[in-house]
């Protein structure tokens, strides 16, 4: 009965930091990065080619984390700087982002074939099991872990130390911080680099199920767009989180109560159900929970 | 002036003398034959050319459509491919599945997805921007979902679409029928986005997309324009549907939210808000994998870094940056504009106007106000959330012909009370009753119709068309048939008339106001104190029975300012009354009957002009003494 | 004032502008060091504009602009706010989501790694204003107009600049705390700082400043002593405020 709900929370998590990582881009820079699923990709590939190499798992994982954040920063470099300088208000950044996707997507499969090559397995063949309620692999249980943490230390960072004002201030108010010497470059910087980080993440949490493919961007991508949409991630990127692990619960649900293949649509019929009554997500400042969302001093 | 007081365009019967025929239709009607050998020549092609040809054809029907509301509108959608997958989904089940005739299919088409575009757009009123964007998206992935998981539609593999029907015998020479059709659609197409970029309808676009504060204030719906817009631009797109459902497969991928952002890709990389821009994105993105064929993974490398060169370097789009050029090149051999020189003024030296008012003497006698009231203000409160109150029980009285000034420091809340009076702002409490009806509720496209027009302090124009385009905002509602006709208007011999009338009344408006040296410059290259002009001649062209100028004269030139007060002087002698929000008191005292002084969001003191210069609190107001 | 020791400000020949026109032109002035200089005149006469420049917001500039002897116009802001220049900006634009103590710090973010002069910084904007001290944790989108020109006169002291810019400080303000804020332009004055003050309210210039500028049409027109300002009282603001 309540397995639907502990494996909606694993995968919801997979989706929550990938949502989490487009949000806190689009924070920064007020752009959504079409790039992000495979800056998720990066990671698993390089990670699974690693550890086929006789590398050990950390080490994989590792550079696989440091590939990504790379070529997030050159995402960012390439694909969005010049085109804000230009604009910061038109939709050009979506036409090079697609552009810089299609570029990583491609050499990906170019490199390693259209075709999965196996993940290391981590945690993927224990299973635990909660009484007769539902059983989850020690996968889904540090996915859960991981995500929780990651979330935490994200609202940690933003609100208590001092890099996280400088964000939240480069993201309110940009000429402004920068007219108080922050270089709002670097902090754009660092941005695409945490959320590469994130993204690559979640890869590894979820490369054990779905192994090592070219184009594992394209859907995780999208759902991850999704459970920042319902979440509302576009004013608070921790929102994101709880926004993933709605559409994880609804897909899961889905599947236990309609059939099978209902979780193709569903979360679809969710989240259009959610924009409708609240255009910017549920947790956001006009959706109908935002009361749910303390009001404290330093926020 | 007089020339503005003319309630509506001259009547057919006067005469009027028709434009000529210029240059430009010839070499319209060649281009059209030109097209049409290219159809025939594609039409008898082999069916590996058509295909492309043609898919790329139908992917411009669907870049232009989009287009329409993004390049005109500013309205970013990400639903085209949402109502193509109708169009063709439709058109697909109703003609294989249960006979439908196909010519009645296209109606059918266009009906329901115009009907689909008009709610969507309607959720365009409560988002705007990248919310939009994101929730048309969403649009177009609820429908692919659709698409895979519905019985009837197939699933994922789709369903062969139907077959276009043949030639009668006598035309078969042609070659294949639905080739003539589907570029002749693309024709129509372009023809109705250019006849809208040559009609009245396209400065009044711009403005909704640019400065809509000043499209409402015209007078112009723009709810009603934005929906209705969206709606002809998602039938479009589900027509193009219907097109491509001839050419084979119909099945969800090629509906999918990937085909949204290229259709957008199209736009941008091609030029946005062009007429042939569209077109060259479409080909560059549908062609390219055909063009360029090579390992597909690699083909799909250079494609990427294409199309990151292009918006890089182009931000434009290809005949974005061209049109700019052509422009540069133009505008740099008639104004020589070195930045480091003064902006030229608008009144030459030595314009008598400007001798009389500087002689302190009234220009034009005084025309006692009539007791009629115009507009009256009763306890006005307006606050913004958490803090003091912008406005705090504010009365005002203005009688039918007269003008009443409203001075105060920066940050007293003129401009507030300004924009409750037109309807940008609703009070927190307090009545506004315009000519004895009150008004509270209506947005300023209703007051418009009251007779109310207003001016902005930051001048909201479009700076990307003339200032004369601008002024013809103005007269959006006397106009017949604007919106009715803009889909053919310079085809139609009344509409090659009624824009030479508005032309030509624009152009009296700027001369009236002193700015007709810039009638033809766009906003965007115009100095300062243009802008302000430009903003007065439309409101002034739409013969207003009350005005709200907000600080007209800043940034103006003393011999600007002194023919602004010429202007306003003469129009009171119309009987148009006026509300004035200015700093410069030694322009505006002389004008004013009455002024109403500001501060912190309370009204001071009422009173003469005379009165108000001599009152202590006023010099304590702005001195602090 | 010595003459070996550079001005804290010194701009000549300063254009700049959005677009085809330029906005100011050919503006020259100075600012002492240790002088509070105020920038008088009209809406729309480009004091804004002027500031904005010093500050490097304005991408199309040119012109000589040096700030205790370094040239800044080339300068990208976040270059010129480490210690060069600071600005109050019209509006105050705080970083509102943060609280009054967090608009300080980032205000004086380059400093924040010589702890003695970040604190003894943070203790004189709080001996400036002490209520900000008791208000320090409050988000500042809770505070009045009046506190929060405080938060931004004390987030651009943070930075301990060569020259302070301000615009309008007043505006918007009760009589009471545009009192205050005129108290504390003064008292920075007293402790040696050098001010370039953009006012509309001329009696605020007069009584903080030691010289006045008064701009009209993006031009430099007028100098004067806060004297022959006080006796022109009425006609000077018939002559360039309207």
């Amino acid at each position: 009965m309540l397995q639907f709900l502990a494996s909606g929370i694993a995968i919801g998590c997979v989706y929550g930091m990938i949502g989490m990582a487009l949000a806190i881009t689009f924070y920064v820079t007020r752009i959504i990065n079409f790039a992000q699923g495979q800056l998720m990709m990066v990671t698993v590939m390089v990670t699974a080619e690693l550890v086929g190499q006789g590398y050990s798992p950390w080490v994989g994982v590792a550079a696989g984390l440091a590939a990504s954040a790379v070529v997030g920063v050159l995402s960012y470099l390439i694909a969005v700087r010049p085109i804000l300088a230009f604009n910061r208000f038109g939709f050009g950044w979506l036409v090079s982002t697609l552009g810089f996707a299609a570029i990583v997507e491609n050499a990906a499969a170019y490199f390693w074939g259209p075709t999965s090559i196996p993940f290391p397995t981590i945690l993927n063949s224990t299973s635990v099991h909660f009484g007769d309620a539902a059983v989850l692999t020690g996968q889904q249980i540090l996915a859960i872990v991981v995500a929780l943490l990651a979330g935490a230390a994200f609202e940690l960072v933003r609100r208590h130390t001092l890099f996280g004002k400088i964000g939240m201030a480069t993201a309110a108010d940009p000429e402004m911080a920068s007219a108080f010497g922050i270089n709002t470059k670097t902090v754009a910087m660092v941005a695409f680099a945490a959320s590469a980080l994130l993204a690559g993440l979640a890869g590894v949490m979820i490369g054990p199920s779905t192994f090592a493919n070219p184009y594992l961007g394209d859907t995780f991508g999208t759902y991850g767009f999704i459970a920042m949409m319902i979440g509302g991630g576009t004013e608070r990127p921790i929102t994101a989180l709880y926004g993933g692990i709605l559409l994880g619960i609804s897909a899961e649900g889905a599947n236990a109560f309609v059939n099978s293949r209902a979780s193709d649509w569903f979360p679809f019929l969710v989240l259009a159900l959610i924009l409708v009554v609240s255009p910017r997500g549920l947790f956001s400042s006009t959706g109908p929970l935002a009361r749910l969302r303390p009001v404290r001093a330093g926020r | 002036m007089t020339s503005a007081r003319t309630k509506k365009l001259k009547p057919s019967g006067t005469a009027v003398p028709q434009p000529p025929l210029r240059r430009g239709a010839l070499i319209g009607g060649l281009a059209v034959i030109a097209y049409l050998l290219l159809t025939f020549f594609v039409a008898k092609a082999n069916l590996s050319i058509q295909s492309v040809v043609l898919v790329a054809a139908v992917f411009a029907v669907l870049a232009i459509s989009l287009d329409l509301v993004a390049g005109m509108l500013g309205l970013y959608s990400l639903g085209q491919g949402g109502f193509f997958g109708i169009g063709a989904y439709v058109t697909t089940i109703l003609a294989g599945q249960f006979g439908w005739d196909v010519f009645l299919l296209l109606f059918v088409v266009l009906a329901v997805t115009g009907v689909a575009g008009a709610l969507v757009g309607a959720m365009s009123l409560r988002v705007s921007g990248l919310h939009f964007a994101i929730t048309t998206f969403i649009v177009t992935l609820v429908l692919t979902v659709l698409e895979t998981n519905l019985e009837i539609t197939g699933g994922l593999q789709g369903q062969l679409g139907p077959a276009f029907p043949d030639f009668p015998k006598a035309l078969s020479g042609l070659g294949a029928p639905v080739a003539w059709c589907i570029m002749l659609a693309l024709l129509l197409c372009v023809g109705l986005v250019w006849n809208i970029r040559r009609s009245p309808l396209y400065p009044v676009l711009l403005s909704i997309r640019d400065a809509e504060p000043f499209a409402e204030a015209a007078g112009v719906r723009t709810s009603l324009i934005k929906v209705g817009l969206f709606s002809l631009s998602a039938a479009i797109a589900g027509g193009a549907g219907w097109l491509f459902s001839f050419l084979g497969v119909v099945s969800p991928g090629q509906f999918d939210w990937s085909v949204s952002l290229n259709v957008l890709v199209m736009v941008l990389v091609g030029g946005i808000n062009t007429t042939f821009g569209p077109i060259i994105g479409a080909m560059f993105v549908s062609m390219f994998p055909v063009v360029v064929n090579i390992n597909p993974w690699i083909q799909e490398i250079l494609y990427g870094a294409l199309s990151i060169a292009a918006i890089t370097f182009l931000p434009e789009g290809v005949i974005g940056v061209g049109r700019r050029l052509l422009a540069g090149k133009r505008s740099g051999a008639t104004a020589a504009a070195h930045t480091d020189a003064r902006p030229p003024e608008a009144i030459a030296a030595g314009d008598p106007s400007v001798d009389i008012v500087a002689q302190g003497g009234e220009v034009i006698a005084r025309r006692a106000p009539l007791d009629e009231i115009m507009l009256e203000c009763r306890g006005i409160e307006c606050g913004y959330g958490r803090g003091p109150k912008v406005l705090r029980g504010v009365d005002l009285v203005v009688r039918r012909g007269e003008i009443h000034g409203l001075i105060g420091p920066n940050g007293s809340g003129k401009s507030t009370l300004a924009n409750v009076i037109a309807g940008r702002l609703t009070p927190t409490a307090g009545t506004v009753i315009l000519k004895s009806q009150p008004v509270n509720g209506q947005p300023p496209s209703s007051r418009a119709k009251l007779g109310l027009r207003r001016t902005f302090q930051a001048a909201e124009l479009v700076r990307e068309i003339t200032t004369a385009q601008n002024v013809t905002v103005g007269l959006y509602d006397r106009i017949p048939g604007i919106v009715r006709r803009a889909a053919l208007w310079p085809m139609l011999p009344s509409g090659r008339r009624d824009t030479a009338i508005t032309q030509r009344q624009a152009v009296d408006s700027l001369v009236a106001v002193g700015a007709a040296e810039w009638a033809a410059e766009r906003v965007g290259d115009v100095p300062h104190g243009i802008e302000q002009l430009t903003q007065l001649a439309a409101v002034c062209i739409a013969a207003p029975d009350i005005l709200i100028l907000d600080e007209p004269a800043t940034g103006l030139s003393a011999r600007e300012v002194a023919h602004l007060a010429r202007i306003l002087a003469d129009l009171r002698s119309q009987g148009v009354t006026m509300i004035i929000i200015e700093h410069q008191t030694r322009f505006l005292f002389p004008l004013c009957d009455q002024v109403t002084v500001l501060n912190l969001g309370e009204v001071i003191l009422t009173g003469t002009a005379d009165e108000v210069r001599a009152h202590p609190v006023v010099r304590q107001v702005y001195l602090g003494e | 004032m010595s003459t070996t020791a550079p001005h804290a400000l010194d701009i000549s020949g300063l254009n700049a502008g959005y677009g085809r026109f330029d906005v100011i032109r050919d503006i020259a002035l100075k600012v002492g060091t240790g002088e509070a200089v105020g920038l008088l005149g009209p809406n729309g006469a480009g004091k804004t504009t002027v500031l904005r420049s010093i500050m490097g917001l304005i991408r199309q500039r040119r012109g000589s602009i040096q700030v205790a002897g370094t040239d800044v116009v080339a300068m990208p802001p976040f270059r010129i706010a480490r210690g060069l220049a600071a600005l109050a900006p019209e509006g105050r634009r705080l970083f509102v989501e943060q609280t009054v103590e967090d608009n300080l710090i980032l205000g004086g973010l380059h400093l924040r790694h010589d702890t003695a002069r970040h604190e003894a910084l943070l203790a004189s904007v709080y001996e400036l204003f002490p209520v900000l001290k008791s208000y320090r944790k409050r988000l500042s989108s809770y505070l009045s107009g009046g506190e929060q020109q405080m938060v931004a006169i004390g987030r651009m002291l943070m930075s301990d600049p060569e020259i302070m810019l301000l615009d309008e400080p007043s505006v918007a303000l009760s009589p009471v705390a545009v009192d205050i804020v005129v108290k504390a332009l003064i008292e920075l004055r007293r402790r040696g700082a050098s001010l370039l003050l953009v006012e509309q309210r001329i009696d605020v210039a007069i009584r903080v400043c030691d010289r006045l500028y008064v701009m009209t049409h993006g031009e430099i027109v007028e100098e004067m002593t806060p004297e022959a300002a006080r006796g022109a009282g009425m006609s000077l603001i018939d002559k360039y405020l309207g």
